[in-house]
């Protein structure tokens, strides 16, 4: 029988432990104080960064014992069939609307990377892992690796994406004059993936199911692209 | 008679328990990736997970009732499930510098775009859809 030694385990609880706590903590002082900076997903990483330099501890020694945390987004994402199915009536009779919103959506995503990219003269494996950072994580990894980017390196942007895009989403919604809860959905959903979908359940449960699938469709769209189109083009 | 009554019983226990939904869909997660690993298909696990739990909800063999304690909890708390990847900066050093200050820029810009574009197009054809369906100009 394996048992894994105690070296191994202490440090897995120890920093699920803080990775927990600092979460909770974070969502606690994000209640208290509602800002931007406040946001769980930005104050949480920030200070465990802060632990882990102060502990030397690297990023393979932190997610070996933390990996299963990631690993639950799977399940979230399969819930996301809750709220799918309850807005099914909304989803069926605006589904052309959203599919060409998605493209549309995704198209500038990709070339607006790419352009500013070349601009301020990123590398290549730079520029290739940027492009797929509108996806959530499980998808825009795939995509990475398919088109030649650094799966790892998206991961980092897709975050990055995710906390600042929820931020941006929140001021975008303000200043744009959107009438209906789909445009309000999908601009969360397309821009900032799983964080924008987490803060389009704070506006309503309406705006979330439709962030929710926005989300989930343009990874599926993507990664059937990137799987298919070099065989086509080929 | 008897049996029938449990099978009520547990049903009622199932649908008010969070933890239970959750192991459900913690199972379906891993048919999931049976399916996937099975029939090679080109998706995440996850995603085949989801088509199952909407295929079974859609057909009524499963009611939403029955998931959507569990459901809440996972998208309630899907920040938490970031939160580890987001360490993977602790590797690259590099991303600290000028280079990425450029790339935090690329991404904002990008981003900002990628919304107004996408809400824009949605909200004109919305528009175009609400005011060809009701015959009614819209007011602003």
């Amino acid at each position: 029988m394996y048992l894994p030694s105690i070296d191994v385990v202490l440090p897995a609880l120890a920093w699920s432990a803080v990775t927990i706590a600092l979460y909770f903590a974070g969502k606690m002082v994000h209640r208290r104080f509602p800002r931007w900076w406040s946001s769980p997903l930005l104050l949480a990483p920030l200070l465990l960064v802060v632990v882990a330099l102060a502990f030397r501890v690297t990023y393979g020694e932190y997610i070996r014992g933390t990996h299963w945390l990631v690993a639950l987004l799977a399940p979230a994402t399969v819930s996301f069939a809750v709220p799918i199915f309850e807005q099914w009536p909304l989803i069926r009779r605006y589904w052309l609307l959203l599919v060409v919103g998605m493209l549309v959506g995704s198209a500038t995503s990709m070339l607006s990377s790419w352009g500013l990219a070349t601009l301020f003269g990123l590398d290549d494996s730079v520029r290739l892992s940027l492009l797929p950072r509108s996806l959530s994580t499980p998808f825009a990894m795939i995509v990475s690796g398919d088109i030649g980017g650094t799966p790892a390196l998206t991961a980092v942007f897709v975050v990055i994406t995710g906390v600042f895009g929820a931020i941006i989403g929140e001021m975008v919604l303000t200043i744009l004059p959107l009438r209906s809860s789909l445009a309000r959905g999908a601009l969360l959903g397309m821009g900032a993936h799983g964080a924008g979908t987490a803060k389009a359940y704070q506006i309503d449960r309406e705006v979330g199911a439709i962030a929710g699938l926005v989300m989930v469709l343009v990874g599926v769209l993507n990664v059937l692209a990137a799987s298919l189109l070099p065989n086509i083009l080929k | 008679m008897n049996r029938y009554r449990t099978v009520a019983t547990w049903r009622r226990h199932f649908r008010a328990s969070a933890v239970l939904q959750i192991l459900l869909l913690l199972a379906l997660w891993q048919v999931g990736e049976l399916v996937v690993r099975l029939t090679r298909l080109p998706l995440p696990g996850a995603i085949a997970g989801l088509f199952i739990l909407l295929a079974l909800l859609g057909t009524k063999r499963l009611s939403v009732c029955s998931v959507r304690r569990g459901a809440s909890w996972f998208l309630a708390e899907m920040l938490l499930f970031f939160v580890p990847a987001v360490m993977a900066v602790l590797d690259h050093p590099e991303l600290f510098g000028l280079q990425g200050v450029k790339i935090l820029l690329v991404i904002l810009t990008s981003t900002c775009l990628v919304m107004i574009v996408t809400a824009g197009v949605i909200d004109a054809f919305y528009r175009i859809k609400v005011s060809g369906e009701d015959h009614v100009p819209a007011i602003d």
